[in-house]
């Protein structure tokens, strides 16, 4: 070893491939260990590495590739034999420091998990405790614009066929405002109307649109049970059950697709992990939409019983059923408990006489088709 | 600590050598274990890793990418992808707000006007593609030297999207034509130390030797098994193609690539997709067979999921597992053999005109690398 130490080289050693960083000459170099590393070059000196400043570079098997600190930062040496390897680095004590060991990927799981664990906080508390509270600050014309943009979407994918039979479009709106009137709703009335569609539903857009389908129409065998739906819907109007679904899905989605980024197929988890999250989201505004259709009806004096023997007339008992719009909602059986619980003998008038309720079915032409 | 001064030395010049093969060094076991690790790392971390991962998987690639006997080498680093990462997150999320909000409003007047957004995205998508190459280049070194790029990435980005418009007029046809003239201003815009990059490949061969390709596509649409087929020839040609374009000074670059060279490893891949895919069917009748054999009898049908724990955890693990195999699956055939078996058919001529290149170009950052990531537009 010390016959190193005293800087002697050794000539015998086969050449050592160096680079010096400002141009690609390829550049045979002999290597000397004195108190740093001498590369000389047909006896000339063009480069002194301070062994602690040697750090190994990426190299295939069988060739050891420095580079160091203090040299331009492209600067090389490929050493290709053994022996002449294992003396270098024997000397170099911080040879490895730049590259990924265990620790460097402890610190890497152990930061993303502490990150996992904030974005799971933030989509369990802190988004839907925004969504509550920025809803109500959404102005309303915004809301309504949010509303008219969805509106042509629907009337696109469900054919624009408005049913417009003046009669049943008459008694249509007559149930609404009744409806509207308990409900205490503040916002403009718009002109709502019943879509001709197979497609046992309804809805209210933001805005307050409220669009009945033909097809759960012809389901409904007397008023109450379509007021009862209609003011369900109502109920998510006056929640702005809208704008909150659309800041928490919103915020969700962004924050679950960052977490799996690109893990191949991670749109499926994604879709996977914001369905668990949001359903139990979406079940609890379903609850209060319930409890504020119920309320309605027993405003206007009439039982909620009968919207939820139309729910279950439409879905069954849940489980056969996988209508993917009552997804989120509570299990159908139990809603109609819920409202057979509050049923009440109806102590108001009829909301349709027998003649608009008679008119409503009809509005889309073939009268009741089943 | 004390380097000495390096006097330029004449610069030689080399007698006309005959054309080295360009090879591939890297053991297919490590790469094995570096996918698998990094896959179970990345489940770890919920994903977070892939930064570390590309990063891991690049400088394995790179360092065993021998030309004229020198490896490359990848400098760039799994931290720099996260802060790009990051850098693009918090541009993209106000875009992002704001394309929602231009939609609301453009939706108003009619339906699925938010197209041109959509144009928009892509058009950013392509721009993020060009930055994405520029980090990646601006990390690769040979012989000391760095690669580097200048160029517009919105220069390039409308030079894709008009092309892209003339692709889908002629559905398909002009497709070799957008892609010589974009690589033809990539390839201008890279450099190696002070070499300038070129490219010479020319749309009418590609698709002299692709027209097949295009003719056959639509009855492979239809019969599915053609497909695999069809589009690892593609892909052969394009590689052949590609790489016989490329030009660094007076280095010239020749693939002489098979057109039947990748057939392999995509069928390698899509029977590795099949046989996990059945394991994991396998898996998931044993799982439910002993859950409901423990509870009862009574969970049946994908309605008992949702209401039975335990089965719903072992449906992701066994879904987690799928997807994390066959992600190294991907990574072995599609990434590292393919590498490997492109390079070798590479061979490069007069090297000796990049044997004494002067350094030049600086570091450009990862942003473009996030933006591709936040998009997902990802390349290798």
């Amino acid at each position: 070893m010390s016959i190193f130490e005293s800087g002697v080289s050794y000539q015998n050693n086969p050449p050592t491939v160096y680079f010096d960083g400002t141009s690609s000459r390829r550049r045979l170099v002999t290597l000397a260990f004195s108190d740093a590393l001498e590369i000389s070059e047909d006896g000339a000196l063009p480069a002194r590495w301070a062994y602690e400043d040697i750090r190994q570079a990426d190299s295939p098997a069988g060739t050891l590739r420095l580079s160091c600190l203090s040299a331009p930062p492209l600067a090389r040496v490929e050493i290709r034999n053994t022996a002449l390897a294992t003396e270098l680095t024997s000397r170099c004590t911080r040879l490895g420091e730049n590259r990924t060991d265990g620790r460097a990927v402890a610190k890497i799981v152990g930061w993303s998990l502490a990150a996992v664990v904030s974005i799971v906080v933030v989509v369990l508390f802190a988004i839907p405790l925004a969504a509550d509270r920025l809803a109500p600050l959404v102005p309303q014309a915004f809301e309504r614009r949010v509303g008219e943009a969805s509106d042509v979407q629907i009337k696109a994918i469900f054919g624009n066929r408005v049913c417009t039979n003046a009669a049943g479009q008459a008694a249509y709106t007559k149930l609404l405002t009744l409806l509207r009137g308990a409900a205490g709703l503040d916002l403009a009335p718009v002109q709502s109307s019943v879509l001709d569609t197979p497609v046992p539903n309804a809805f209210a857009l933001p805005g307050g649109k409220v669009y009945l389908f033909n097809g759960l129409l012809a389901k409904a065998q007397n008023p109450d049970e379509i007021a009862g739906v209609l003011a369900h819907e109502l109920g998510h109007l006056k929640h702005r059950d809208n704008m909150r679904g659309l800041i928490y899905n919103g915020g969700t989605s962004f924050l679950i697709g960052l977490l799996f980024g690109d893990v191949t197929g991670s749109s499926a988890l994604i879709f996977a992990s914001r369905t668990l999250v949001t359903a139990s989201h979406s079940r609890e505004a379903e609850e209060g939409a319930d409890t504020f259709a119920i309320d309605v009806m027993h405003k206007l004096g009439r039982s909620p019983k009968p919207m939820g023997e139309l729910l279950f007339r439409v879905t069954g008992k849940e489980g056969d059923s996988n209508l993917s719009i009552l997804a989120s909602h509570p299990l159908t059986e139990d809603r109609l408990k819920r409202m057979t619980a509050e049923d009440h003998p109806p102590s108001g008038p009829p909301l349709l006489t027998d003649r608009e309720w008679a008119a409503l079915k009809g509005t889309c032409g073939g009268a009741a088709k089943k | 600590m004390t380097s000495v001064p390096i006097v330029p030395p004449p610069a030689p010049q080399p007698p006309p050598l005959p054309p080295t093969q360009a090879s591939f060094a890297g053991d297919r076991g490590e790469f094995f274990r570096l996918a698998a690790r990094g896959a179970g790392l990345e489940l770890v971390t919920a994903g977070f890793y892939r930064f570390w991962l590309a990063t891991d998987i690049r400088r394995h690639l790179w360092s065993n990418t021998l030309i004229d006997g020198d490896a490359a080498e990848y400098t760039g680093r799994g931290k720099e992808l996260l802060i790009g990462f990051l850098f693009a997150m918090a541009i993209l999320v106000p875009i992002y707000l704001a394309y929602f909000l231009i939609g609301i409003e453009a939706e108003r007047f009619k339906e699925f006007a938010s197209f041109p957004l959509i144009l928009a995205f892509y058009a950013f998508g392509q721009f993020a593609i060009y930055r994405a190459r520029r980090y990646r280049l601006t990390r690769t070194i040979w012989r000391g030297v760095r690669f580097w790029m200048d160029g517009s990435g919105w220069a390039y980005s409308w030079r894709a999207v008009l092309w892209g418009f003339l692709v889908m007029a002629t559905l398909g046809f002009a497709l070799p034509w957008r892609e010589a003239a974009l690589e033809r201003y990539k390839m201008r815009h890279s450099f190696y130390g002070d070499l300038q990059g070129e490219f010479v490949g020319e749309g009418k061969e590609f698709f002299k030797r692709a027209w097949g390709l295009w003719v056959l596509a639509p009855f492979a649409l239809v019969l599915f098994p053609a497909f695999p087929f069809l589009y690892a020839y593609f892909k052969a040609i394009e590689w052949r193609w590609w790489l016989s374009g490329i030009r660094f000074g007076g280095v010239r670059l020749e693939s002489k690539l098979e057109p039947g060279a990748l057939i392999g490893l995509y069928w390698k891949v899509i029977g590795w997709y099949f046989l996990a895919s059945f394991a994991v069917g396998i898996y998931f009748t044993i799982c439910a067979a002993i859950i409901t054999g423990l509870g009862g009898g009574h969970a049946a049908g994908p309605a008992a999921l949702t209401k039975n724990i335990p089965l719903l955890v072992m449906t992701v693990i066994g879904y987690l597992g799928l997807i994390l195999s066959l992600n190294v699956v991907i990574r072995v055939y599609l990434m590292r053999d393919l590498w490997g078996r492109v390079l070798q058919s590479v061979q490069v001529h007069n090297i000796g005109a990049a044997a004494n290149v002067t350094a030049k170009g600086e570091l450009a950052s990862a942003l473009g690398e996030g933006f591709a990531d936040g998009l997902d537009v990802a390349g290798f």
